[in-house]
Protein backbone atom coordinates (compact mmCIF):
# COMPACT_ATOMS: atom_id res chain seq x y z
CA UNK A 1 0.00 0.00 0.00
CA UNK A 2 2.80 2.54 1.15
CA UNK A 3 4.69 1.20 -2.27
CA UNK A 4 1.73 2.44 -3.85
CA UNK A 5 1.09 5.41 -2.90
CA UNK A 6 4.88 6.65 -3.34
CA UNK A 7 4.55 5.33 -7.18
CA UNK A 8 1.20 7.39 -7.31
CA UNK A 9 3.00 10.57 -6.08
CA UNK A 10 6.07 10.17 -8.19
CA UNK A 11 3.47 9.89 -11.45
CA UNK A 12 2.05 12.83 -10.27
CA UNK A 13 4.88 14.73 -9.75
CA UNK A 14 6.84 13.45 -12.66
CA UNK A 15 3.90 12.79 -15.29
CA UNK A 16 2.18 16.15 -14.76
CA UNK A 17 3.72 17.25 -18.06
CA UNK A 18 2.89 14.50 -19.70
CA UNK A 19 -1.08 14.28 -20.52
CA UNK A 20 -2.01 14.82 -23.57
CA UNK A 21 -1.99 18.61 -24.91
CA UNK A 22 -4.06 20.02 -27.37
CA UNK A 23 -2.06 20.92 -30.24
CA UNK A 24 -2.60 24.36 -30.22
CA UNK A 25 -2.23 26.00 -26.11
CA UNK A 26 -5.29 28.01 -26.63
CA UNK A 27 -7.58 25.34 -26.19
CA UNK A 28 -7.72 23.52 -23.29
CA UNK A 29 -8.42 19.99 -23.02
CA UNK A 30 -9.90 19.40 -19.78
CA UNK A 31 -9.39 16.00 -17.89
CA UNK A 32 -12.48 14.02 -18.28
CA UNK A 33 -12.46 15.40 -21.48
CA UNK A 34 -9.66 14.30 -22.84
CA UNK A 35 -7.97 10.67 -22.49
CA UNK A 36 -6.37 10.09 -19.27
CA UNK A 37 -2.62 9.95 -18.77
CA UNK A 38 -0.11 8.36 -16.62
CA UNK A 39 0.18 11.40 -14.29
CA UNK A 40 -3.71 12.15 -14.86
CA UNK A 41 -6.00 9.26 -13.97
CA UNK A 42 -8.12 7.68 -11.65
CA UNK A 43 -5.69 6.53 -9.40
CA UNK A 44 -3.63 10.11 -9.46
CA UNK A 45 -6.33 12.42 -9.60
CA UNK A 46 -7.48 12.08 -5.79
CA UNK A 47 -4.16 12.02 -4.88
CA UNK A 48 -2.93 15.05 -6.68
CA UNK A 49 -6.07 16.83 -5.13
CA UNK A 50 -5.00 15.84 -1.76
CA UNK A 51 -1.44 17.20 -2.39
CA UNK A 52 -2.19 20.21 -4.42
CA UNK A 53 -4.50 20.89 -0.94
CA UNK A 54 -1.55 19.83 1.26
CA UNK A 55 0.40 22.65 -0.86
CA UNK A 56 -1.94 25.56 -1.08
CA UNK A 57 -2.69 25.67 -4.36
CA UNK A 58 -5.07 28.51 -5.39
CA UNK A 59 -5.43 32.22 -7.64
CA UNK A 60 -1.74 33.89 -8.52
CA UNK A 61 -1.60 36.72 -10.48
CA UNK A 62 0.69 36.54 -13.30
CA UNK A 63 0.48 39.95 -14.63
CA UNK A 64 -1.16 43.91 -14.09
CA UNK A 65 -1.17 45.62 -17.19
CA UNK A 66 -2.31 49.30 -17.12
CA UNK A 67 -2.75 51.74 -19.85
CA UNK A 68 -5.03 54.08 -21.19
CA UNK A 69 -8.58 52.70 -22.65
CA UNK A 70 -8.38 54.12 -26.57
CA UNK A 71 -12.32 54.79 -26.44
CA UNK A 72 -12.76 57.20 -23.25
CA UNK A 73 -9.34 58.26 -22.60
CA UNK A 74 -9.69 56.77 -19.04
CA UNK A 75 -7.16 54.51 -17.08
CA UNK A 76 -7.90 50.65 -17.60
CA UNK A 77 -6.17 47.33 -15.95
CA UNK A 78 -6.33 43.84 -17.18
CA UNK A 79 -5.20 41.50 -14.44
CA UNK A 80 -3.76 37.98 -15.93
CA UNK A 81 -3.66 35.39 -13.57
CA UNK A 82 -4.06 31.11 -13.42
CA UNK A 83 -5.35 28.60 -10.79
CA UNK A 84 -3.06 26.40 -10.14
CA UNK A 85 -5.58 24.48 -8.43
CA UNK A 86 -7.46 21.60 -10.12
CA UNK A 87 -10.74 22.83 -8.80
CA UNK A 88 -12.60 25.99 -9.43
CA UNK A 89 -12.06 28.77 -7.05
CA UNK A 90 -14.42 31.52 -6.65
CA UNK A 91 -13.36 34.82 -5.01
CA UNK A 92 -14.61 38.47 -4.88
CA UNK A 93 -12.21 41.22 -5.59
CA UNK A 94 -12.18 44.92 -5.42
CA UNK A 95 -10.72 47.54 -7.50
CA UNK A 96 -9.70 51.02 -5.95
CA UNK A 97 -8.60 53.59 -7.99
CA UNK A 98 -5.81 56.48 -6.79
CA UNK A 99 -5.62 59.94 -7.83
CA UNK A 100 -1.89 62.06 -8.16
CA UNK A 101 -2.08 62.09 -4.49
CA UNK A 102 -2.35 58.29 -3.74
CA UNK A 103 -5.92 58.90 -2.56
CA UNK A 104 -8.62 56.48 -3.06
CA UNK A 105 -11.09 57.93 -5.84
CA UNK A 106 -14.77 57.60 -4.12
CA UNK A 107 -16.76 55.95 -6.60
CA UNK A 108 -19.92 53.48 -6.69
CA UNK A 109 -17.89 51.33 -9.06
CA UNK A 110 -15.40 50.53 -6.27
CA UNK A 111 -17.53 47.02 -5.31
CA UNK A 112 -16.73 43.71 -4.52
CA UNK A 113 -17.11 41.59 -7.43
CA UNK A 114 -17.81 37.82 -8.13
CA UNK A 115 -14.74 35.98 -10.38
CA UNK A 116 -14.54 32.39 -10.88
CA UNK A 117 -11.32 30.90 -12.64
CA UNK A 118 -11.85 26.83 -13.42
CA UNK A 119 -8.78 24.98 -12.25
CA UNK A 120 -5.74 24.96 -13.73
CA UNK A 121 -7.05 27.81 -15.82
CA UNK A 122 -5.97 31.20 -16.34
CA UNK A 123 -8.64 34.00 -15.74
CA UNK A 124 -8.71 38.07 -16.46
CA UNK A 125 -10.20 40.56 -15.15
CA UNK A 126 -10.43 43.86 -16.68
CA UNK A 127 -11.39 47.48 -15.30
CA UNK A 128 -11.70 51.26 -16.00
CA UNK A 129 -11.24 53.96 -13.76
CA UNK A 130 -15.08 56.16 -13.69
CA UNK A 131 -12.99 59.11 -13.51
CA UNK A 132 -10.15 60.82 -15.40
CA UNK A 133 -8.14 61.83 -12.06
CA UNK A 134 -7.00 57.86 -11.60
CA UNK A 135 -3.16 58.04 -12.00
CA UNK A 136 -2.91 54.30 -10.64
CA UNK A 137 -4.61 51.29 -8.77
CA UNK A 138 -5.13 48.67 -5.80
CA UNK A 139 -7.03 45.76 -5.85
CA UNK A 140 -7.54 43.51 -2.58
CA UNK A 141 -9.38 39.88 -3.11
CA UNK A 142 -11.20 38.04 -0.51
CA UNK A 143 -13.03 34.82 -0.90
CA UNK A 144 -16.61 34.51 -2.28
CA UNK A 145 -19.25 33.73 0.83
CA UNK B 1 -27.89 17.29 42.51
CA UNK B 2 -25.55 17.76 39.96
CA UNK B 3 -28.23 16.91 37.16
CA UNK B 4 -30.35 19.08 38.76
CA UNK B 5 -27.84 21.68 38.46
CA UNK B 6 -27.67 21.32 34.91
CA UNK B 7 -31.19 21.01 33.64
CA UNK B 8 -32.01 24.09 35.45
CA UNK B 9 -28.87 25.93 33.45
CA UNK B 10 -30.34 23.91 30.27
CA UNK B 11 -33.77 25.50 30.87
CA UNK B 12 -32.84 28.61 32.13
CA UNK B 13 -30.70 29.23 28.68
CA UNK B 14 -33.76 28.29 26.80
CA UNK B 15 -36.01 30.95 27.95
CA UNK B 16 -33.51 33.59 27.83
CA UNK B 17 -32.74 32.87 24.48
CA UNK B 18 -36.10 32.94 23.34
CA UNK B 19 -36.88 36.48 25.53
CA UNK B 20 -33.90 38.20 23.69
CA UNK B 21 -34.28 37.98 19.89
CA UNK B 22 -31.28 38.98 17.96
CA UNK B 23 -29.96 42.10 18.68
CA UNK B 24 -30.10 44.79 15.72
CA UNK B 25 -26.84 45.85 13.89
CA UNK B 26 -25.69 48.12 11.49
CA UNK B 27 -24.55 46.58 8.27
CA UNK B 28 -20.65 47.33 6.99
CA UNK B 29 -21.36 47.91 3.53
CA UNK B 30 -18.10 48.03 2.38
CA UNK B 31 -16.80 44.62 3.48
CA UNK B 32 -20.49 43.05 3.65
CA UNK B 33 -20.03 39.11 4.91
CA UNK B 34 -23.42 38.83 5.46
CA UNK B 35 -25.62 35.63 3.65
CA UNK B 36 -26.91 36.20 0.62
CA UNK B 37 -30.85 36.58 0.05
CA UNK B 38 -33.24 35.37 -2.45
CA UNK B 39 -34.84 38.73 -3.20
CA UNK B 40 -32.35 41.67 -4.76
CA UNK B 41 -30.61 43.22 -1.94
CA UNK B 42 -28.33 46.36 -2.64
CA UNK B 43 -25.09 44.23 -3.10
CA UNK B 44 -26.81 42.83 -6.20
CA UNK B 45 -27.47 46.63 -7.55
CA UNK B 46 -23.86 47.77 -6.47
CA UNK B 47 -22.81 44.52 -9.11
CA UNK B 48 -25.10 45.67 -11.37
CA UNK B 49 -24.54 49.33 -11.73
CA UNK B 50 -20.95 49.04 -11.40
CA UNK B 51 -20.75 46.80 -14.48
CA UNK B 52 -23.02 49.02 -16.46
CA UNK B 53 -21.09 52.28 -15.65
CA UNK B 54 -17.70 50.16 -16.51
CA UNK B 55 -19.33 48.94 -19.76
CA UNK B 56 -20.35 52.60 -20.95
CA UNK B 57 -17.76 54.14 -20.05
CA UNK B 58 -14.98 51.75 -21.93
CA UNK B 59 -17.08 51.25 -24.96
CA UNK B 60 -16.53 55.30 -25.55
CA UNK B 61 -20.13 55.80 -26.60
CA UNK B 62 -20.16 58.91 -23.95
CA UNK B 63 -16.66 60.83 -25.16
CA UNK B 64 -17.96 63.81 -26.98
CA UNK B 65 -15.65 64.32 -30.35
CA UNK B 66 -15.48 68.37 -29.19
CA UNK B 67 -14.19 67.15 -25.85
CA UNK B 68 -17.63 68.47 -24.84
CA UNK B 69 -20.62 66.67 -22.52
CA UNK B 70 -23.39 65.02 -23.91
CA UNK B 71 -26.76 66.11 -22.43
CA UNK B 72 -28.60 62.62 -21.15
CA UNK B 73 -31.81 61.86 -19.92
CA UNK B 74 -32.83 58.89 -18.14
CA UNK B 75 -35.93 57.65 -19.45
CA UNK B 76 -38.03 54.55 -18.35
CA UNK B 77 -36.33 51.61 -16.11
CA UNK B 78 -39.60 49.20 -16.30
CA UNK B 79 -39.33 47.00 -13.29
CA UNK B 80 -40.76 43.48 -14.34
CA UNK B 81 -39.79 41.61 -11.63
CA UNK B 82 -42.21 40.35 -8.86
CA UNK B 83 -40.54 42.28 -6.41
CA UNK B 84 -41.30 46.29 -5.27
CA UNK B 85 -38.24 47.87 -6.44
CA UNK B 86 -37.76 51.50 -7.07
CA UNK B 87 -35.35 51.54 -9.94
CA UNK B 88 -33.40 54.48 -8.96
CA UNK B 89 -31.89 52.38 -6.23
CA UNK B 90 -29.99 51.07 -9.82
CA UNK B 91 -30.48 54.55 -11.99
CA UNK B 92 -28.95 56.76 -9.10
CA UNK B 93 -25.80 54.66 -8.64
CA UNK B 94 -25.40 54.72 -12.74
CA UNK B 95 -26.42 58.62 -13.14
CA UNK B 96 -23.84 60.10 -10.21
CA UNK B 97 -21.14 57.83 -11.78
CA UNK B 98 -21.51 59.07 -15.22
CA UNK B 99 -21.99 62.56 -13.85
CA UNK B 100 -18.79 62.28 -12.33
CA UNK B 101 -16.68 60.62 -14.68
CA UNK B 102 -17.05 64.38 -16.28
CA UNK B 103 -18.16 63.13 -19.72
CA UNK B 104 -22.15 63.70 -19.19
CA UNK B 105 -24.42 66.03 -17.68
CA UNK B 106 -28.04 64.67 -16.75
CA UNK B 107 -31.25 67.01 -17.16
CA UNK B 108 -33.71 67.18 -15.34
CA UNK B 109 -35.84 68.69 -17.88
CA UNK B 110 -37.11 65.87 -19.03
CA UNK B 111 -37.38 62.03 -18.32
CA UNK B 112 -37.95 60.05 -15.33
CA UNK B 113 -36.05 61.62 -13.78
CA UNK B 114 -37.91 65.19 -14.41
CA UNK B 115 -37.77 67.82 -11.59
CA UNK B 116 -41.14 69.27 -11.50
CA UNK B 117 -40.14 72.56 -10.39
CA UNK B 118 -38.19 73.63 -13.35
CA UNK B 119 -41.53 73.64 -15.32
CA UNK B 120 -43.72 74.97 -12.17
CA UNK B 121 -41.08 77.63 -12.06
CA UNK B 122 -41.65 78.49 -15.87
CA UNK B 123 -45.19 79.28 -15.04
CA UNK B 124 -44.54 82.34 -13.54
CA UNK B 125 -44.07 83.76 -16.79
CA UNK B 126 -46.83 85.88 -16.11
CA UNK B 127 -47.27 86.68 -12.27
CA UNK B 128 -47.03 90.31 -11.14
CA UNK B 129 -45.52 89.10 -7.89
CA UNK B 130 -42.19 87.67 -9.38
CA UNK B 131 -39.25 89.71 -10.77
CA UNK B 132 -39.85 88.62 -14.49
CA UNK B 133 -36.10 88.98 -14.91
CA UNK B 134 -35.03 86.41 -12.72
CA UNK B 135 -38.01 83.66 -14.25
CA UNK B 136 -36.58 81.86 -16.99
CA UNK B 137 -36.73 82.71 -20.46
CA UNK B 138 -38.51 80.67 -23.06
CA UNK B 139 -36.23 78.22 -24.93
CA UNK B 140 -34.11 78.24 -22.32
CA UNK B 141 -33.88 74.36 -21.61
CA UNK B 142 -31.55 72.45 -23.35
CA UNK B 143 -33.09 68.96 -25.10
CA UNK B 144 -30.81 65.60 -24.22
CA UNK B 145 -28.78 64.01 -26.57
CA UNK B 146 -28.40 60.84 -25.50
CA UNK B 147 -31.41 58.55 -23.31
CA UNK B 148 -31.03 55.86 -21.47
CA UNK B 149 -33.72 53.08 -20.80
CA UNK B 150 -33.95 49.61 -19.40
CA UNK B 151 -35.80 47.03 -17.63
CA UNK B 152 -35.16 44.26 -14.53
CA UNK B 153 -36.94 41.47 -14.98
CA UNK B 154 -36.94 38.47 -13.14
CA UNK B 155 -37.13 34.63 -13.84
CA UNK B 156 -37.99 31.42 -11.04
CA UNK B 157 -37.02 28.15 -12.14
CA UNK B 158 -37.71 24.99 -10.36
CA UNK B 159 -34.03 23.70 -9.21
CA UNK B 160 -35.38 20.32 -7.84
CA UNK B 161 -37.80 19.34 -5.75
CA UNK B 162 -36.45 21.45 -2.49
CA UNK B 163 -34.79 24.62 -3.96
CA UNK B 164 -35.13 26.78 -6.58
CA UNK B 165 -33.57 29.19 -9.15
CA UNK B 166 -33.93 32.74 -9.21
CA UNK B 167 -32.61 34.88 -12.29
CA UNK B 168 -32.58 38.37 -11.88
CA UNK B 169 -31.73 40.29 -15.19
CA UNK B 170 -30.61 44.36 -15.45
CA UNK B 171 -30.76 45.57 -18.98
CA UNK B 172 -30.08 48.93 -19.84
CA UNK B 173 -29.78 50.99 -23.51
CA UNK B 174 -28.06 54.32 -24.52
CA UNK B 175 -29.44 55.62 -27.67
CA UNK B 176 -29.29 58.77 -29.42
CA UNK B 177 -32.45 60.74 -28.95
CA UNK B 178 -32.03 63.15 -32.40
CA UNK B 179 -31.23 59.70 -34.82
CA UNK B 180 -32.85 57.30 -32.69
CA UNK B 181 -29.95 54.74 -32.75
CA UNK B 182 -28.60 53.15 -29.92
CA UNK B 183 -24.87 53.42 -29.26
CA UNK B 184 -24.47 50.65 -26.30
CA UNK B 185 -26.68 48.54 -24.16
CA UNK B 186 -25.83 45.29 -21.95
CA UNK B 187 -27.36 43.04 -19.72
CA UNK B 188 -25.96 42.30 -16.36
CA UNK B 189 -27.29 38.68 -14.72
CA UNK B 190 -27.83 38.05 -11.39
CA UNK B 191 -28.59 34.42 -10.40
CA UNK B 192 -29.09 32.85 -7.35
CA UNK B 193 -30.00 29.49 -6.05
CA UNK B 194 -31.93 28.53 -2.77
CA UNK B 195 -34.59 26.80 -0.35
CA UNK B 196 -37.86 26.83 -2.17
CA UNK B 197 -38.98 28.40 1.73
CA UNK B 198 -37.50 31.43 0.83
CA UNK B 199 -39.94 33.79 -0.75
CA UNK B 200 -38.05 36.05 -3.62
CA UNK B 201 -40.61 39.05 -3.78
Amino acid sequence: MKSLIILCVMLMLFGVGCGPKSSDERVHVRSGISGDSLGNNIITRPVRDAFESLAGAGIVVDEAVMNRNNNSGLLQIFIAGHNTSSKTKRFRYRVEWLDAEGLAIDTKTSVWLPMSAMGKSPFQIKSVAPRAEAVNFRMDTRKWE
Amino acid sequence: MKSRILQIIALASLVAGGCGGSKPTNIDIVNDDGKSVMALDYRDFDKAASEMVQSMLSSGALKKNDGGRYIVATGRIVNDTMQRIDTDQLMAKVEEELMNSGQVVMTSAVGSGTDKLIHETRELRDSEEFDQNSVAKRGTLLAPELSISGKIFQRNLAYDSKNQQVEYYFQLKLSDATSGLRYWQKESLIGKRGSNKSVAW
